[in-house]
C-alpha cells in the first residue's frame, strides 16, 4: 500500500464526487437537478477551450475551466494528479498491472498529434475534443456500460428472487428500496456505443501495462493541455535534473523523469519525489530557475497540426441526407450547426434523461456527430414536464430552459402512416396516440368518420390527424403506438423549429388549491 | 261512474299495479352513494357510511389494493389523477376497519416517478403506517386466463390479484375514444403488456378484465372532473369543479350515474353498455338506489 499522502487523498474525494455526482444525475423527485457531474466538465480547460474556439465567443458557463487553466498557469498539471478521476482509477490499479516498457510510437509527439488537429478543427468549427475529453471518456464508460451493467446485475436478481420467493421477497424490499433508490440506474437502458465507450476504457486501463499513466503522459489532450500551458508557469522542482547520487526520483515518479531532466509538461505534481527524498533536497518552488528544456515542439508538429485541424473539420462533415429526416436533437436544440459546436459529447444529457429516450449517435449524424444525443422515440419520448437534459449540459448545448418554454420547443413534427395506422389501414379503433398527447390542446385529434368495413358492415372508426402548429414533436405519440417494431405515427426532424405559442391567456394554478399536501 | 268507465279505471289501474308488483317482487337495485361538499375527506367517509362503512368490506388483518388513477404527470387540480385527499380518506377508514396493509399503486403512462410526485398521492400518503405506495414491479403481473370475447388472458398485478379487498378509485374524465373514462376503464391500471393494442375492441375487453377482476368496491372521484381533452387534459378551462364522490359496490352502477354529471345518459358510453348487456351491474338509473348524502 503507498504511504498515504495529501495528493493521493484529494484524489481520492474528488473520485467519491465524482462517482455521487454521477449517481445524483438522475431524477429523484425534484424538478431541478441540485447537483450533477456536469460540474466536472465545467470546470475541465479543454472542453472549455474547443468549445469557445468553436462558437469563438465567452461562454459564462465554462467559466471554471478558464479558472483550471489560470490555475494551471500557476501551480502546473496539478489537476492530473489531485482530480481527474481517470487518473485516480488509473493510479489505483496500476499496481497490479506490470510494466513493459514505453511504447516507442507514443514517446515523442504523438500528444501533440493528437491535440493539435483537435484544437484548430474547433478553431475550424468542428468541436471534436470531447471525443477523447478524459472525463467525458469515464462518464461515457460508465452511463453506456458500467451503470446499466449493474443495474441489469441487481435488478435481475431482484426479480429472480421473486421466482424464488414469491411474495416473501417483500420481507427484504427496504434494502432493495435503498439500492434501487440510490444506486442503480431507474430504467433498464441499452446503448448503443455501449461497447465502443467501454473498449475506449479498457484501452486506456490496457496501457497501463508500458509505463505508469500512459494515457495521462503520451495520449490525455486536456493533460497535454494543461501540460503546455504548465511550462508557462513560475512553479518548478529543484534540482530539475536527477541528482547523480541517487537517482530514486526516476522510480518515484510516475510521469516524468524517463530523460535525466525533470519534463515540466508532464509532471503532475503527485510530490512522490519530494516526499520520499530521503536527503531532502527536492523542493517545488514558485520562481525557482526556469529549468532548460527543450523545444514544446518542433514546427513540423505544429504546422502538422494545423493541417490535422483542416482535415479532421474537413472530413467529417459528410451526412447522409436520407438519415436526417429521423435526426432529432434534445429540447430546445434549434440549430445543428450550433448544436455541434456546443456538445462536448460528455453523455450527461442521456444519463439523466428520465425516460432514457436520448441515445448517442454513431454515424448517423455523420462521423462529426458521433456520441452526441439523439432523441429515439420508439425508446423513449421527452417527457412534457421535464427540463432535465438542460439542466446538466455543460457548455448550454441544450439550453437549460423553464418549463414552460421547453413545452413549447419543438423537437420535430408527428407524421402519421396511413398504411400502417390501424383506424386506416384496418379500419379499426385505437387513438392511443391522442391519448397520450401531453399538449393541453391535443397536437393529436381524430374525426370520427363512417366507412365500410372490411366484412361490408358500416362502421364508424375515429381517425387521427396531427396539427402541426401544436406539434413539439416530444414523441410520445410514437413511442405508445401499439403497433410491433416501426410506429405507424414517426416524428421527423424540421429545419424550423421556432417554439410554439404560448396557449391564449390561462394562469397558471394557484397553489391554494384544495389538494393539501401535494406540493411535494 | 259507468260501468265502461269502471273497467277502464281498472284496466289502466292493473297497468301500474302490475309494474309496482314487479317492482315489490324483484331483487333490489344496487345503491349507489352520491356524497356531496367541499371537504373531500368528509364527503368520502359519507358516502361510505352511505354503503353501510368500510367495515363492511374491509375485515382485520386482510391486505386492501386502494387503486387510484395515477396514471399522468399532472397536478391534482387538472382532474387527470384521483384526488390524493380521497384516497387518502378511504386507506386511513381501510386502517380503521383493521387492514393490516394497504398497498396504493397504478401503472402510470408518464413516468412513474413523475406522476407519482405530481399527482400528490404519493406525498399524501408518506409516513403512514402499514400504507405501501409503490411503483409496479414487472415480474409481478400474472397471466390470467379470462377466456372472454375479445381476450383470451391478460397479465394482471400480482398484488391485486392477491389483495383480500380490492378497492377501485378512478376520477371522473372525458376521453378521446370511450368518451369517458370511470370505474371500468381504470383496471387498465393493473393490466400489464401492450395495453393500447386493447382500443380496438375497448368496450368487450373492458367487459372481458371486469368480468373476471371484480373490484369489491368503487369509490368515483368527482370532486373535480375532466370534460374534454382527456384523458390527460392540462387546462383548468377543461376543469369542472363538482365536490362529489360517488360510491357503490356496483360499478357499472356507479360509472353509469358518474355519467350523468357530464350531461350524457349511461346508454351513450359504450364501455357501460356493453359492461350491463353482458351482465356485469345495472345501467339504468331509475333501477338504481340512489342516496344522496
Amino acid at each position: 500500500m503507498k504511504k498515504v499522502t495529501s495528493a493521493r487523498i484529494s484524489q481520492l474525494l474528488f473520485l467519491a464526487l465524482f462517482l455521487v455526482l454521477f449517481l445524483m444525475t438522475e431524477y429523484r423527485g425534484s424538478d431541478r437537478i441540485i447537483a450533477a457531474v456536469n460540474g466536472f466538465f465545467r470546470a475541465n480547460p479543454l472542453t472549455a477551450a474547443s468549445t469557445m474556439l468553436t462558437v469563438k465567443g465567452y461562454l459564462p458557463l465554462l467559466l471554471p475551466g478558464i479558472i483550471v487553466l489560470v490555475l494551471t498557469l500557476f501551480l502546473g498539471r496539478f489537476f492530473c494528479g489531485w482530480i481527474c478521476p481517470l487518473g485516480t482509477i488509473l493510479d489505483l490499479v496500476t499496481g497490479k498491472i506490470g510494466k513493459r516498457g514505453p511504447i516507442r510510437a507514443l514517446q515523442g509527439r504523438a500528444k501533440y498529434w493528437l491535440l493539435l488537429p483537435l484544437l484548430f478543427a474547433s478553431l475550424l468549427g468542428v468541436n471534436l475534443a470531447g471525443l477523447l475529453d478524459p472525463i467525458a471518456l469515464l462518464l461515457r464508460a460508465l452511463t453506456f456500460f458500467f451503470h446499466p451493467l449493474l443495474g441489469d446485475t441487481v435488478r435481475g436478481g431482484w426479480r429472480s428472487l421473486y421466482g424464488l420467493m414469491g411474495d416473501r421477497r417483500d420481507l427484504l424490499d427496504p434494502g432493495y428500496r435503498l439500492l434501487r433508490d440510490y444506486l442503480i440506474p431507474f430504467r433498464e437502458t441499452l446503448y448503443p456505443l455501449a461497447f465502443l465507450s467501454a473498449l475506449l476504457f479498457f484501452l486506456i486501463l490496457f496501457l497501463e501495462r508500458y509505463e505508469k499513466r500512459t494515457w495521462c503522459r503520451r495520449l490525455c489532450p486536456l493533460g497535454t493541455l494543461l501540460g503546455l500551458i504548465s511550462r508557462l508557469g513560475p512553479l518548478h522542482r529543484t534540482p530539475p535534473k536527477l541528482c547523480p547520487d541517487c537517482q530514486a526520483c526516476r522510480v518515484h515518479c510516475p510521469t516524468s523523469f524517463d530523460q535525466g531532466l525533470l519534463q515540466t509538461e508532464e509532471c503532475i505534481l503527485c510530490m512522490e519525489c519530494s516526499l520520499r527524498c530521503q536527503p531532502r533536497r527536492v523542493r517545488f518552488r514558485f520562481a525557482g530557475p526556469r529549468p532548460r528544456s527543450g523545444p514544446v515542439m518542433e514546427r513540423r508538429v505544429f504546422l502538422g497540426g494545423i493541417a490535422g485541424g483542416v482535415v479532421l473539420a474537413g472530413t467529417f462533415r459528410f451526412r447522409e441526407p436520407a438519415a436526417q429526416a429521423r435526426l432529432l436533437r434534445p429540447p430546445g436544440v434549434r440549430s445543428e450547426q450550433e448544436f455541434l459546436k456546443k456538445c462536448v459529447r460528455c453523455g450527461e444529457c442521456m444519463k439523466v434523461c428520465l425516460r432514457s429516450a436520448l441515445y448517442p449517435a454513431f454515424l448517423q449524424a455523420g462521423a462529426e456527430g458521433l456520441y452526441t444525443p439523439l432523441l429515439v422515440p420508439r425508446l423513449g419520448y421527452c417527457e412534457y414536464n421535464c427540463t432535465l437534459c438542460g439542466q446538466v449540459c455543460p457548455t448550454g448545448a441544450i439550453p437549460d430552459l423553464p418549463r414552460e418554454q421547453k413545452q413549447r420547443q419543438v423537437i420535430g413534427k408527428a407524421v402519421f402512416d396511413k398504411n400502417h395506422c390501424l383506424p386506416f389501414a384496418k379500419r379499426i379503433d385505437c387513438i392511443v396516440c391522442e391519448e397520450h398527447c401531453p399538449i393541453p390542446e391535443k397536437a393529436i385529434r381524430s374525426e370520427q368518420v363512417e366507412l365500410t368495413g372490411f366484412d361490408g358492415k358500416r362502421i364508424s372508426v375515429k381517425q387521427p390527424y396531427v396539427v402541426d402548429e401544436l406539434c413539439n414533436g416530444c414523441g410520445i405519440c410514437e413511442n405508445v403506438c401499439p403497433l410491433e417494431g416501426k410506429g405507424a405515427i414517426e416524428v421527423f426532424r424540421v429545419k424550423d423549429r421556432t417554439p410554439l405559442k404560448p396557449p391564449a391567456g390561462e394562469a397558471p394554478p394557484s397553489s391554494a388549491a384544495p389538494y393539501t399536501g401535494t406540493r411535494g | 261512474m259507468q260501468r265502461r268507465e269502471f273497467i277502464k279505471v281498472l284496466g289502466l289501474a292493473s297497468l301500474f299495479l302490475h309494474g309496482w308488483l314487479r317492482n315489490l317482487f324483484a331483487a333490489q337495485g344496487p345503491t349507489v352513494a352520491v356524497a356531496q361538499g367541499a371537504d373531500h375527506a368528509g364527503i368520502t367517509r359519507k358516502a361510505l357510511a352511505a354503503l353501510g362503512g368500510m367495515q363492511r368490506f374491509v375485515k382485520p388483518g386482510q391486505t386492501v389494493v386502494v387503486k387510484p388513477n395515477i396514471g399522468w404527470d399532472r397536478a391534482p387540480e387538472y382532474a387527470a389523477t384521483t384526488n390524493p385527499i380521497v384516497v387518502r380518506a378511504l386507506v386511513e377508514e381501510c386502517l380503521k376497519a383493521g387492514a393490516k396493509r394497504v398497498k396504493v399503486f397504478d401503472r402510470t403512462c408518464n413516468d412513474p416517478r413523475r406522476c407519482y410526485a405530481s399527482s400528490g398521492i404519493e406525498s399524501t400518503l408518506k409516513g403512514m403506517k402499514n400504507v405501501e405506495v409503490k411503483h409496479l414491479e414487472e415480474e409481478r403481473f400474472k397471466k390470467v386466463a379470462l377466456n372472454g370475447r375479445v381476450l383470451r388472458e391478460w397479465e394482471l398485478y400480482g398484488e391485486a390479484l392477491s389483495a383480500d379487498v380490492y378497492i377501485n378509485v378512478p376520477v371522473a374524465k372525458h376521453h378521446g375514444l370511450s368518451r369517458l373514462t370511470l370505474g371500468m376503464k381504470n383496471v387498465m391500471g393493473i393490466m400489464g403488456g401492450n395495453r393500447g393494442s386493447i382500443h380496438k375492441n375497448l368496450d368487450q375487453a373492458l367487459a372481458d378484465v371486469n368480468a373476471s377482476f371484480r373490484p369489491q368496491l368503487t369509490v368515483i372521484d368527482a370532486t373535480r372532473i375532466l370534460t374534454a381533452h382527456g384523458p390527460q387534459g392540462g387546462r383548468l378551462a377543461d376543469v369542472k369543479v363538482l365536490n362529489q364522490v360517488i360510491a357503490s359496490t356496483d360499478i357499472v352502477a356507479a360509472d353509469a350515474y358518474a355519467t350523468t354529471l357530464f350531461g350524457l345518459r349511461p346508454t351513450d358510453i359504450a364501455v357501460t353498455r356493453t359492461a350491463y348487456q353482458r351482465g356485469l351491474g345495472e345501467m339504468n338509473l331509475d333501477r338504481m338506489r340512489i342516496v344522496r348524502v
